[in-house]
């Protein structure tokens, strides 16, 4: 036996010999029917701490909120444009919700504290107060509509953006599968190709169907590259379960449904570079990540978002080979835009479990 | 006269005469204590059943936050208790996910569903009606036994070869439906359908019983009007319970099916384990409405049993009337009302219609009024009153404040627009277990705490409640508050490890600190345990009515036999909420005293005598 278990194992028989000794001296009191505690009150003893816990965990509320409000990235720095509505909306909310937080919080344990049983004293009878009730319906109820009406609108302003920006946008496409993100981008027919899993072969096991000439130049990235405020057309698939393509900073997450694309429009407004700055962290990427459980490795999806100028954006993307060449050049016998007939699916399918 | 009443009444009703007899007889250990049909015993069956199954639970969530607060540090003894699943020490991806699914589903569905409303359904609803049984006694173990069956599948599948389900308690396919995708979804997931498909059977036993006693076997003078508000939220909790159950069990079914005959209710296009399959034109997202249907009334099945003993240990406990008992109960009538209309803000980023999106956000935000109206009665039934604290006080108080902590981040989620980045986030984590978590297991311990001395005729001790309150309230705040500000640094729900995201990492040292405040409160529990147990066999013997309570329950003998009064049922002249009434020399008032018996000061005019109102079914005067 080493120094180490035998300090560990000292440890232990000296918490075993303290809960004895605990033990024993309650069976002493009990049998000599001693009550070390009779002097206590509870009531008092209880009611002050509810005022202790009141004020100690008011302190520790806040200042834990100030030591950690630095790291509040889903809140704060948005680098996107309706980020910037959203987070306004947010701190809004928060506002309200500390002050109801704070004021029912300070009555209720004020009450406590200071109803609490004494003797002689005879409770109120007060059954009820309809004009008090009436005000505290209503009250909620006109805070509620108020923030109800900028909810809808900030919704309806993400969900739907106006056509200008829709036409604006570019295309990309986010494909989620265990345990990765597939990111494709149009080409320079700035239109995204057919794809759907019956076209699955080999190395294609984004199911593109390359008798659709606009798959021709799509380009398959293991970074997502975005120009700075561009509207960008997210569109996302899935492959296999629910997987959730989420960009915490840009305050984008949309679920990845196998069988249903789903899609999402923003407009990122901080450039890689920038955020580097506003944070002072030469090291930060902006990060993408899975949010919807998928699986064993679904908190290790990530993949690097890089936002850059205009320029950068379409250097990086010229350097970019289409899919369709790379694919070819693996499979030299293939016939031009020939693939596999669906029934061969399955056959074709186990090949490619090598990726 | 007590015998009479049972042959002659509830078994005419169930049609089963069979069972008579047992009553009749001295009856054996198994019958009394096993095959029960006496709802005092199926409430403790519920509440012991619950206690284990939160042993369970609970245990889970202590390991899987170790692996949280310390992502690549080997524990040798977590190598010897979960085998192959932690290979030297490390707990593997799987299951740590499959632990939060158990853990999920055994703390939603076992102890806060069946140990909290079984227990207090079953035990509270005779009692303070006045009425010598459950409508049928005889559903009523059935419901007890399906709940049983369905428990000792749920923990049979976690010691199965692939493991128990491992796709969160939600159970979302394509994730649950494909074995491929994650072991869980092997033998796992069918035995976690199979337990459910008894859990709602259990559930649905019980609910219709739950109503129609309620509905048809109040004693003389008991109207609607004059029940305790205990009654009211369990028979509005078992209403979303009838309306709500069956939907989880048609959305498990056809997850059956697709699991089992190759149907596609739920998948579509899907390829996996390098093979596309053959399911074509179904939709995950129909799963999640169904789910949600269910899902969100749930939560509420959870939380209101809660608030109704709340109310009653508030109102006992302070001295005072509950403040604003019609707006109580309107308010919950509300909430239930209102639970069925706002279950897709659940699903608000699942790619469902966004206008959809905004119809659901207008609801889920109407449901706040109730619930502030609930926190805002609950304050001022304190106020000026003469608080006594009982442990039970303790933590029906605890209540009101996770209650009004965990629902305002309601109103951020509820906000479709906000829930964008804040979907399936600690943010969530953090809202959900304040105010169903922890408030509704506060309600669980304040029902403990308050109905023990019923239940078993004899005291828990006190001073190891205020041990045990202080232990769990200071904990589960440690715990759960700073999962907001996670959620606000954007930590994702279901992550094996916060490590592979620099964002994430920021927030490990906090994850430590949350862990061992989960420790901490795990250890408080060992409190209650203890004093659970010891209570039963060698605590104080209980005086007939320890809290000078108003209800009915405490009229009858300190241990009621089946039966529940030796004598006549007592009739009701009164709401159950008399305390510190003017005029009375005691500070109570019970329900079963005409006006006239009662003590009153000197120089004081009593009001004249009044007829019991017509009750709503003479059960009880019939005698
Ligand atoms: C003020 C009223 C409330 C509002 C507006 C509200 C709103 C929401 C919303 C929108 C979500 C979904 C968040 C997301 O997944 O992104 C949610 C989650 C949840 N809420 Fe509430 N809630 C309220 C009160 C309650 C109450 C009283 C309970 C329970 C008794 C509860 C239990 C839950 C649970 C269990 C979840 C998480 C389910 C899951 O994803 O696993 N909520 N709430
Ligand atoms: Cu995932
Ligand atoms: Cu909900």
């Amino acid at each position: 036996m080493d120094a180490q278990s035998l300090l560990s194992l000292t440890k232990w028989l000296l918490v075993f010999i303290f809960f004895l000794v605990i033990y024993s001296m309650a069976l002493v009191l009990r049998l000599k029917k001693i009550d070390p505690f009779k002097e206590w009150n509870p009531t008092k003893i209880n009611g002050g701490l509810m005022m202790l816990f009141f004020i100690v965990g008011t302190i520790a509320a806040v200042w834990s909120s100030a030591y950690w409000f630095p790291k509040f990235a889903l809140v704060l720095d948005p680098a996107s444009e309706h980020g910037v509505s959203l987070d306004r909306m947010f701190w809004r909310t928060m506002i309200v919700s500390i002050a109801v937080v704070v004021v029912t919080h300070t009555i209720l344990f004020y009450f406590l504290w200071r109803y609490q049983d004494r003797p002689g004293q005879k409770a109120l009878y007060y059954p009820h107060n309809n004009k008090l009730e009436v005000i505290w319906t209503v009250v909620p109820a006109i805070v509620m509509t108020i923030l109800i009406a900028d909810g809808v609108r900030n919704w309806h302003d993400i969900m739907d953006p106006d056509e200008a920006t829709k036409e604006a946008s570019i295309d990309v496409e986010l494909t989620g599968r265990q345990f990765q993100w597939d990111i494709r981008y149009p080409g320079v027919d700035k239109e995204l190709g057919q794809a759907h899993v019956k076209y699955i072969s080999g190395a294609n096991t984004l199911g593109l169907n390359f008798d659709d000439v606009k798959t021709h130049d799509d380009i398959l990235a293991t970074e997502l590259h975005l120009p700075v405020g561009v509207p960008v057309h997210v569109h996302i698939r899935s492959m296999d379960v629910l997987h959730s393509p989420t960009l915490m900073q840009f305050r984008v997450k949309m679920d990845a449904v196998p069988g249903m694309p789903t899609n999402f429009y923003f407009t990122p407004s901080v450039t890689t570079k920038e955020m580097r700055e506003i944070k002072g962290d030469p090291e930060f990427e902006y990060e993408m990540s899975c949010q919807q459980i998928c699986g064993g490795a679904h908190y290790n999806m990530r993949r690097v978002v890089v936002v850059e100028t205009m320029e950068e954006y379409q250097k990086w993307l010229s350097e970019q080979k289409a899919f369709y060449t790379t694919f070819k050049e693996m499979n030299p016998g293939m016939d031009e835009g020939k693939t596999a007939d669906a029934g061969d699916i399955k056959e074709i399918g186990t090949l490619t479990s090598t990726n | 006269m007590a015998e009479s009443n049972i042959t002659s009444d509830f078994h005419l009703e169930v049609g089963d005469h069979g069972h008579d007899d047992h009553h009749h007889h001295e009856q054996g250990f198994l019958q009394k204590y096993i095959f029960s049909q006496d709802h005092k015993i199926i409430a403790k069956q519920f509440l012991i059943t619950g206690i284990i199954s939160a042993i369970v639970g609970i245990t889970f969530s202590a390991l899987f936050r170790l692996q949280l607060a310390y992502p690549d540090t080997a524990f040798p003894f977590l190598e010897s208790l979960l085998g192959k699943w932690a290979p030297g020490g490390i707990i593997k991806p799987e299951f740590y996910l499959a632990m939060v699914t158990m853990h999920g589903t055994i703390m939603v569905f076992f102890v806060l569903t069946a140990g909290l409303s079984g227990t207090f359904s079953n035990f509270l609803i005779p009692l303070q009606i006045g009425a010598r049984d459950m409508a049928s006694g005889f559903i009523n173990m059935l419901s007890y036994w399906a709940f049983f069956i369905s428990a000792v599948i749920m923990f049979l599948s976690i010691f199965i070869e692939t493991g128990p389900a491992s796709g969160g308690w939600t159970i979302y396919p394509p994730l649950s439906a494909l074995p491929q995708a994650i072991p869980g979804s092997g033998l796992g997931m069918t035995l976690w359908l199979t337990s459910m498909v008894f859990f709602i059977a259990s559930g649905m036993l019980g609910a219709i019983n739950y109503i129609t006693t309620i509905l048809n076997l109040r004693t003389g003078g008991m109207t609607m009007d004059r029940m305790p508000l205990t009654m009211w939220a369990f028979l509005l909790t078992a209403i979303l319970v009838v309306l709500s159950f069956p939907v989880l069990l048609s959305a498990a079914l056809l997850l059956f099916m697709d699991r089992l005959l190759g149907t596609s209710f739920y998948l579509s296009d899907i390829f996996i384990g390098g093979e596309v399959l053959h399911h074509a034109g179904g939709s995950p997202v129909l799963f999640q409405h169904l789910f949600w249907f269910l899902g969100h009334p749930e939560v509420y099945i959870v939380l209101l049993p809660a608030l109704g003993i709340s109310s009653e240990v508030i109102s006992v406990n302070s001295r005072k009337p509950i403040f604003g008992y019609k707006a109580m109960i309107g308010s919950m009538i509300g909430i239930a009302v209102l639970s069925f209309i706002v279950w897709a803000h659940h699903m608000f980023v699942t790619g469902m219609n966004p206008f959809l999106g905004t119809v659901f956000m207008l609801f889920t935000l109407i449901i706040a009024v109730p619930s502030a109206i609930k926190a805002f009665n609950y304050i001022t039934t304190l106020w000026k009153g003469n608080i006594r604290f009982t442990p039970a006080m303790m933590f029906a108080v605890g209540l009101v404040s996770f209650f009004i902590t965990g629902g305002i981040t309601g109103i951020f989620l509820g906000n479709a627009a906000l829930d964008i980045p804040l979907h399936d986030t600690y943010f969530v984590v953090a809202h959900f277990h304040l105010v169903m978590g922890s408030a509704s297991a506060f309600g669980l311990f304040a029902g403990v705490y308050h109905w023990f001395p019923k239940m078993f005729g004899r005291m828990m001790n006190p001073r190891l409640g205020y041990i045990h309150f202080w232990f769990t309230f200071v904990g589960l705040y440690l715990v759960f508050f700073p999962q907001h500000f996670q959620g606000m640094g954007g930590v994702s729900r279901h992550y094996y490890a916060f490590t592979e995201f620099s964002f994430m990492a920021e927030f490990l040292d906090l994850s430590k600190f949350i862990t061992y405040a989960a420790w901490f409160t795990f250890v408080g529990q060992f409190f209650f345990l203890f004093n659970f147990i010891y209570s039963i066999f060698r605590g104080k013997v209980a005086p007939a009515n320890p809290w000078k309570s108003n209800t009915l329950e405490w009229t009858t003998p300190i241990k009621p036999q089946h039966g529940n009064w030796p004598g006549e049922i007592p009739s009701v002249y009164r709401w159950p909420y008399d305390y510190s009434k003017p005029g009375l020399k005691d500070d109570f008032c019970p329900q079963h005293i005409p006006d006239e018996e009662l003590d009153y000061e000197d120089g004081f005019e009593p009001p004249k005598p009044v007829k019991p109102k017509e009750p709503a079914q003479t059960e009880g005067s019939k005698e």
